[in-house]
């Protein structure tokens, strides 16, 4: 990729931001996960011009429903609206700045701030100002609603964002599109959230848990290697280049995933202390993905995913989550489950039990990533930790499109092809001064 | 519900059900928690996985802040996800990770203090199954410096047994004081 070298105004980094990441050579400066002034920028550059994971459709069913969540930092409070829609606003009050609603959840028939009262309906709309006729000369109410973000779905999956300018979400997704629906549109009527968002904090930046489900196929034999024994302690593959995957990387947006093809069934049980999810018609449901062809299917949903920036899916624990930053050297995990709405209650049962005692804070495939991610990111306090190069090359050079049934994917699972390609695309933003990148128009050009 | 009262004094007996909780199964019920928090403190895990009966539900919901409203779903149900929802199945295959010698989470190690206390006791309907509340302070501290503090309550359904422990415990339902979990994983035991 080409970047325009430039000092950008208002930042200044220890290092250049054209030298953060080289595709060509395949390296990674460490001061990405651990600058502050970097940090800065990416509220400004990536989060804020992107689209954001908000909630599942499901989780606000009725008018006045309400999440309370984050776009990055900012805490905003996404309401299901009487006619159907979803408004999603910044949680603060207009006048002081006060958050207006501070509970997690629930069903509201109005916002009332609870430092001087303003109120704001479901909409966000400022409507009630106390003493408003005897102490505001003019106060034109409309100017000072809740500050409204721009809201998308897909099949099920509400994003919003705060660049005015950017493309659809649909065109957001791009490519990645087709292999978001091997977990969005496995069924009939597609997917509904589990109850319950399980929240944890883990103290390192935000990157390493996006690119690893972005990329990260490579880490599990190691990294997961006790939950795969305690599982399947007799099924258990010596090797695993046994396995075949594949690896896409979206022609542009920083999207990826990976998946296995063959040689991994017995991943779909290791949640279950060896009980399969008995009745759930695997093979009727990966017929229905659009990428079912010439007999080729990812094997038991083991399939790992990042929507560029902050959310990710493991589709083989119905797992998604966001990844909200916190600072550059910590995040919140907001994790929920998803299960297929045509599954039986039994069924939904199982991938609850599933989804809870695998990847999420008590999970036993989860923990070790925690633990990873830490370490390293305690590592790079030290000042020539930070200078010291990442390897990503892993798959470098591999042919891209060869395979009909899965396009733009790369022949193996095992490869950093995804990462580089999330890399990349953070780093066209990074670069971007004016957000002209991230724009609808300049969106659709060539790939990166 | 237990009838304690806060003034009667530690040497009379508490009348509940028709049935009395004498000091002395205070302090055995006492003992068996302590003995219990030993076990996982000195990570006797598969000593501690063997205190669980075969029906154990053990179970830590989510805690969400709440508004009057809705003040009623502070805890996620039971079709909710949760921290912890376990058998005696998934418990051992929980204890089978760790002694795999590669759950990094806890290879090397945590230190743990589990500290136990305000303990309660009410009897049942059934003569040998009592419902016992606890207090927790949970300290970890794990590698050079990561510190972890959890605290909250136990509501335990112990069954007495014919084993030296005295009692098996069939219930566990685990009240953790916050709504975002304070620690990057939960790969210890409450």
């Amino acid at each position: 990729m080409s970047v325009t070298k430039r000092n950008d105004a208002g930042a200044a980094p220890s290092v250049s931001l054209t030298d953060l990441f080289d595709e060509k050579s395949g390296t990674i400066s460490p001061a990405i996960y651990a600058d502050p002034q970097l940090y800065e920028l990416e509220l400004e550059r990536v989060f804020s011009r992107s689209w954001l994971f908000i909630a599942h459709e499901t989780h606000i069913p009725k008018a006045g429903d309400y999440l309370a969540t984050y776009m990055a930092e900012d805490p905003v409070i996404a309401v299901r609206q009487k006619d159907g829609g979803v408004k999603v606003f910044l949680n603060q009050c207009r006048h002081r700045g006060m958050k207006i609603c501070r509970t997690d959840g629930g069903n509201a028939k109005a916002f009332t701030c609870t430092y001087h009262g303003w109120a704001y309906d479901i909409g966000g709309n400022l409507v009630q100002v106390p003493l408003e006729q005897q102490s505001f000369a003019c106060l034109d109410k409309k100017q000072w609603g809740a500050r409204q973000a721009r809201v998308d779905s897909y099949k099920g999956l509400i994003f919003a964002t705060w660049n005015m300018d950017a493309p659809t979400l649909s065109d957001y997704l791009g490519d990645a599109k087709s292999y978001l629906d091997l977990i969005l549109d496995r069924s009939e009527g597609g997917t509904e959230a589990i109850g319950g968002i399980v929240k944890w904090v883990i103290p390192c930046n935000w990157k390493f848990a996006a690119e690893q489900f972005c990329s990260d196929m490579y880490h599990g034999a190691t990294s997961h290697m006790s939950p795969m024994m305690a599982a399947s302690p007799d099924t258990l593959p010596g090797d695993p280049t046994d396995f075949s995957g594949r690896q896409f990387r979206a022609s542009r947006g920083g999207h990826g995933t990976g998946f296995f093809v063959e040689g991994a069934e017995w991943l779909w049980r290791v949640g279950q202390a060896g009980e399969h999810v008995s009745g759930f018609d695997i093979a009727a449901a990966e017929q229905r993905t659009n990428l079912h062809r010439s007999g080729k299917r990812p094997v038991g949903f083991s399939q790992h995913m990042t929507v560029f920036p902050n959310f990710s899916i493991f589709a083989g624990a119905n797992t998604a989550r966001v990844w909200h930053p916190r600072g550059p050297g910590e995040i919140e995990v907001w994790a929920f489950g998803l299960v297929d709405k045509a599954a039986s209650d039994a069924e939904k049962e199982q991938m609850r039990l599933m989804t809870l005692r695998t990847f999420s804070a008590a999970g036993t495939w989860e923990q070790d990533d925690g633990e990873n991610w830490v370490e390293v990111q305690r590592v790079l306090r030290g000042h020539e930790a930070r200078r010291t190069l990442f390897n990503a090359q892993m798959g470098a050079g591999a042919p891209r499109g060869e395979d009909p049934t899965f396009p733009e994917t790369i022949t193996n699972a095992f490869a950093e092809e995804a990462a580089r390609g999330f890399y990349a695309h953070w780093q066209k933003l990074m670069t971007d001064v004016d957000g002209s990148f991230s724009k609808a128009g300049s969106y659709a050009d060539a790939a990166e | 519900m237990p009838q304690n009262n806060s003034l009667q004094s530690a040497t009379t007996d508490i009348v509940e059900m028709g049935r009395t909780i004498t000091p002395a199964l205070q302090q055995e019920i006492e003992q068996f928690l302590y003995h219990e928090a030993e076990l996982l403190d000195d990570r006797k895990i598969a000593e501690w996985v063997d205190l669980m009966a075969d029906d154990i539900h053990y179970f830590m919901p989510l805690r969400t802040t709440r508004g009057p409203r809705d003040r009623n779903l502070e805890l996620s149900g039971a079709h909710d996800i949760a921290y912890f929802d376990e058998s005696k199945a998934s418990l051992q295959l929980r204890l089978r990770k760790l002694q795999t010698g590669t759950a990094w989470a806890e290879e090397p190690p945590s230190r743990t203090r589990h500290l136990v206390t305000n303990v309660r006791i009410s009897t049942t309907a059934k003569a040998d199954e009592y419902e016992v509340k606890s207090a927790f302070l949970l300290y970890r501290n794990r590698s050079e410096r990561q510190t972890d503090i959890f605290a909250g309550e136990r509501t335990d359904g112990l069954r007495r047994v014919d084993m030296p422990a005295g009692f098996k415990i069939f219930k566990r339902l685990i009240l953790l004081d916050q709504a975002t979990l304070e620690a990057n994983n939960l790969s210890i035991f409450f």
